[in-house]
C-alpha cells in the first residue's frame, strides 16, 4: 500500500541503481557476506538478550515442570520426578482445573465476541460525524488503562458495589425489551433465546468494551487502507453499507482479524482478572516452582494449540490482496 | 452518502413544499424498476436513521467507558460516609480534599511517582532504541537462520511472561557466572533495565515487529543512497533511517511507556521494597490500614474503602491520561499507521 505508492514514486529514478549496478557486481561476494554479517551486528544485542532473559528460562521453565524444585546455595536445586507435577496440579490441586476451565471458555466465547465489536465499532469510528474526533479518543481510552492494576479495581468495584455503568446499560435488555421489539417486529418464537443471548452479552459489555481498545485501533487502520477505488466501484455498483460490508470491508479487514485475534488471546493472558495465572502467581509466592511451571506450560500449551487451529480455519478464509 | 438519496430524502422532508419536486420524483419513481424503487426507500430510510442509532450506540458505549473515570472523580472528592449514603450516587454531598490528601500520604505517592518515572521512561526509551536495532536488522538485512531467529520474535510475543517469571527470578537472583561469582539483582532497577537494554523488556516482541514492519515499508534506496555516499550502516541507520521514523519512534515509546506503566506483574516478581505505581495500587488495602489507621486489622467496610481505592486509580492514572490527552493523535494513528499488519 504505503510501499507500492513509495515504490512507485521512486521507479522512475531506478536507471541511476542500474547504472551503480556493475560497481556492487565486483565485490558481490564479500558484500552478500559483509551485508550478512552486519545483519547480525543489527541484531546481537536481542540475541544475547534473548538467549538470557527469553530462552534460557524458557528451556528452565519447561525442565523445571518436571523436577521438584527448591531453592539451594546459589541456584536452584532440582530433582526429576518426570510428570509428577502435572499429575499434581491436574489431579490434586483444589482450584487449578476449575480456573482453567472458566478461564478458557471465558476466552472462548469472549474473544470473537470483542473481534465482532471492535470491527463494528471501528466501522462507526471510520464514517464521517460531528464529534468523531471525540468519540475515537474515548473509545481508544481503554487501551492505556485496561492492562493494569487500575482495571481490576475499576471492574471489582463495578461488581461489589453492584452499580456496573454495564448494569445500568442493560436494564434495557433485562427488562426484555429486545424481546417485545421483536414481538412487535412480528418475530415470536426465537425472542426467548434471543433475549437470553442479549441480557449475557450486555451483562458482559464492560469487560468486552474494556477489552477491545487496541483491536478498534488495528481495524480503523484496515478500514482506512481500503483503496477508495474499491469505494466508489461498489457505489457506482448501487451498493447498501450492508453489501459493502460483506462485499468490501470484511474482506480487506480479513487479514486484520487474525492479528487481533492474537491479540486478544494475550491480552487475556496478563489481564489482571485472569484468574490462573492469579493462581499461578499464589504457587510462585509459596514457593512451589515446579507446580506453577507445570500450571503455566498446561495453559500456555491449550492456548497455543488453540491459536494454531484458528489460525488455520482463518487463513482458509482470509482474503490477500495481490500486490 | 450519494447525491441521489440525498436529495430524495430533501424531497420527502418537503412534500408540502410545492408539486414540481414530488411530480419530479414520481417521474423519477415510475421510471425505475420495483428494485429499484425499493432499494431508493431502503436507502433513504436507513440513511435517516443511521445517524440517531449510531448515536445512541456511541453513546452508550462511551458512557460505558467513562463511567469508571467519572465515577473515580466523585469519589475522590466525597466523604467515606457518603458511600453509603444511597441519595449520593454522583455529585458527592460533603466535599472534602481529606480522602485525597490520605491517599497520597498512604501511597507514599511523590516518591512513588519518581521511582515509578525513573523505570518507566529511562525502560521505555532504551527498549525502544534496542528493539529498532532488532527490528531494522531482519527488514533489511539477509542472513542465515533469518527465519528461525524471527520466528523466536514470534515466540516472545506470543509466551506469557507468567511462563518465564520464575526462572527469570531465579536468574536474576544468581547474577552472574556460576563458580565465579553471582550478585543479588532482586530489587534493584537492573531487573527492569537489563532486559530493556537487550530488547527483551514487556512486549518487546512487539515492538521489533512493528519496527520491522515500518522499515520495510521504507524505500531501499534510501540506503542504497547512503552507501554509495560511503555511509556504513551503522552510521545508515543513525543518519538516514531514525530521521525517518520519527513517528513509529514515537509510537511505540508511547506503548512503552503505557505498558512499563501498567505493568503489575513483571514488577512484583523482581521487586519486594522497590514500589511503582501499579504495585502500590494494587496493595493499596494494606498500606491504608496500616498508614492511615495504624494497625493492620481496621475493619473498615468494603464500601467504603472504594472511596480510597478510587483515589489510588485516579492518582495513578492521572500522569499518564495527561500523556495521552495530549499526544492522542500519536496514540491512535500511529500505530495503525505504522503497520503492524503482517502477522
Amino acid at each position: 500500500m504505503a510501499e507500492e505508492a513509495i515504490k512507485a514514486e521512486i521507479s522512475a529514478p531506478s536507471a541511476e541503481t542500474d547504472a551503480g549496478k556493475p560497481k556492487k557486481k565486483r565485490r558481490s561476494l564479500s558484500y552478500e557476506k559483509r551485508k550478512q554479517l552486519y545483519g547480525y551486528g543489527f541484531i546481537s544485542i536481542w540475541m544475547i538478550g534473548t538467549l538470557f532473559f527469553f530462552l534460557i528460562p524458557l528451556i528452565k521453565s519447561f525442565w523445571y515442570s518436571f523436577n521438584d524444585v527448591s531453592i539451594g546455595e546459589g541456584r536452584m536445586m532440582t530433582e526429576w520426578v518426570g510428570l509428577a507435577k502435572y499429575d499434581f496440579v491436574l489431579n490434586a490441586d483444589p482450584n487449578y482445573t476449575a480456573f482453567l476451565k472458566d478461564t478458557l471458555i471465558e476466552t472462548a466465547w469472549k474473544t470473537p465476541l470483542v473481534l465482532i465489536f471492535s470491527l463494528f465499532i471501528a466501522v462507526i469510528l471510520n464514517q464521517e460525524f460531528h464529534g468523531r474526533t471525540l468519540a475515537r479518543a474515548v473509545f481508544f481510552l481503554p487501551v492505556i488503562i485496561a492492562t493494569g492494576p487500575v482495571y481490576k479495581i475499576i471492574s471489582g468495584d463495578m461488581n461489589s458495589t453492584g452499580n456496573t455503568g454495564a448494569a445500568q446499560f442493560s436494564t434495557m435488555f433485562s427488562t426484555d425489551l429486545v424481546g417485545e421489539l421483536l414481538q412487535f417486529l412480528g418475530i415470536y418464537g426465537i425472542s426467548d433465546k434471543m433475549s437470553t443471548i442479549i441480557s449475557t452479552i450486555a451483562d458482559n459489555i464492560f469487560g468486552i468494551v474494556w477489552a477491545s481498545g487496541i483491536q478498534i485501533l488495528l481495524f480503523l487502520g484496515a478500514l482506512q487502507n481500503i483503496p477508495p477505488s474499491a469505494k466508489e466501484a461498489a457505489q457506482i455498483e448501487g451498493a447498501t453499507s450492508w453489501e459493502f460490508f460483506w462485499k468490501i470491508t470484511l474482506p480487506y479487514v480479513s487479514p486484520f482479524i487474525l492479528a487481533n485475534l492474537i491479540f486478544t488471546v494475550i491480552d487475556s493472558f496478563t489481564s489482571p482478572t485472569n484468574t490462573v495465572m492469579g493462581r499461578i502467581l499464589s504457587m510462585k509466592e509459596e514457593w512451589k516452582f515446579g507446580e506453577a511451571s507445570a500450571m503455566a506450560w498446561i495453559y500456555f500449551m491449550i492456548v497455543l494449540a488453540a491459536i494454531g487451529l484458528v489460525t488455520f480455519i482463518i487463513n482458509k478464509f482470509v482474503y490477500y490482496e495481490v500486490e | 452518502m450519494t447525491d441521489t438519496t440525498g436529495a430524495v430524502v430533501k424531497d420527502e422532508n418537503e412534500i408540502g413544499g410545492g408539486l414540481s419536486p414530488r411530480q419530479a420524483k414520481k417521474l423519477r419513481m415510475q421510471s425505475m424498476t420495483a428494485e429499484e424503487r425499493g432499494y431508493v426507500r431502503r436507502k433513504a430510510v436507513l440513511d435517516a436513521v443511521w445517524p440517531i442509532f449510531r448515536f445512541v450506540i456511541l453513546f452508550g458505549l462511551g458512557f460505558v467507558i467513562l463511567y469508571p473515570l467519572i465515577y473515580m472523580v466523585s469519589c475522590t472528592f466525597r466523604e467515606r460516609a457518603d458511600m453509603t449514603d444511597p441519595t449520593v450516587m454522583w455529585i458527592p454531598r460533603h466535599f472534602t480534599l481529606d480522602v485525597l490528601k490520605e491517599t497520597l500520604t498512604a501511597m507514599d505517592f511523590w516518591n512513588t511517582l519518581r521511582t515509578t518515572l525513573i523505570l518507566n521512561i529511562g525502560c521505555s526509551f532504551v527498549q525502544v532504541v534496542s528493539c529498532a536495532l532488532t527490528g531494522y536488522g531482519f527488514a533489511r538485512f539477509k542472513f542465515r537462520f533469518k527465519g528461525l531467529l524471527f520466528g523466536i520474535v514470534i515466540m516472545m510475543i506470543l509466551v506469557p511472561t507468567q511462563v518465564i517469571a520464575l526462572p527469570l527470578y531465579t536468574q536474576f537472583r544468581y547474577f552472574g557466572i556460576r563458580g565465579l561469582f553471582t550478585i543479588n539483582l532482586i530489587d534493584t532497577l537492573w531487573t527492569m533495565y537489563l532486559p530493556a537494554i537487550t530488547a527483551n523488556g514487556i512486549r518487546s516482541g512487539l515492538m521489533i515487529l512493528i519496527f520491522r514492519q515500518f522499515f520495510r515499508g521504507l524505500p531501499k534506496e534510501l540506503e542504497d543512497a547512503a552507501c554509495i555516499d560511503g555511509c556504513g550502516p551503522l552510521k545508515t541507520f543513525i543518519k538516514v533511517m531514525i530521521p525517518n521514523a520519527g513517528s513509529a519512534f514515537l509510537t511505540v515509546f508511547l506503548f512503552s511507556v503505557v505498558w512499563y506503566w501498567n505493568d503489575y506483574y513483571v514488577s512484583s516478581t523482581f521487586y519486594v521494597n522497590t514500589n511503582t505505581l501499579a504495585r502500590m495500587l494494587t496493595n493499596l488495602d494494606t498500606e491504608l490500614k496500616i498508614r492511615l489507621f495504624q494497625s493492620a486489622t481496621v475493619e473498615i467496610s468494603p464500601r467504603e474503602q472504594i472511596v480510597w481505592k478510587e483515589a489510588g486509580c485516579l492518582l495513578s492514572i492521572t500522569p499518564i491520561l495527561l500523556l495521552y490527552v495530549g499526544l492522542q493523535k500519536h496514540f491512535t494513528e500511529g500505530i495503525a499507521r505504522s503497520g503492524i499488519t503482517g502477522i
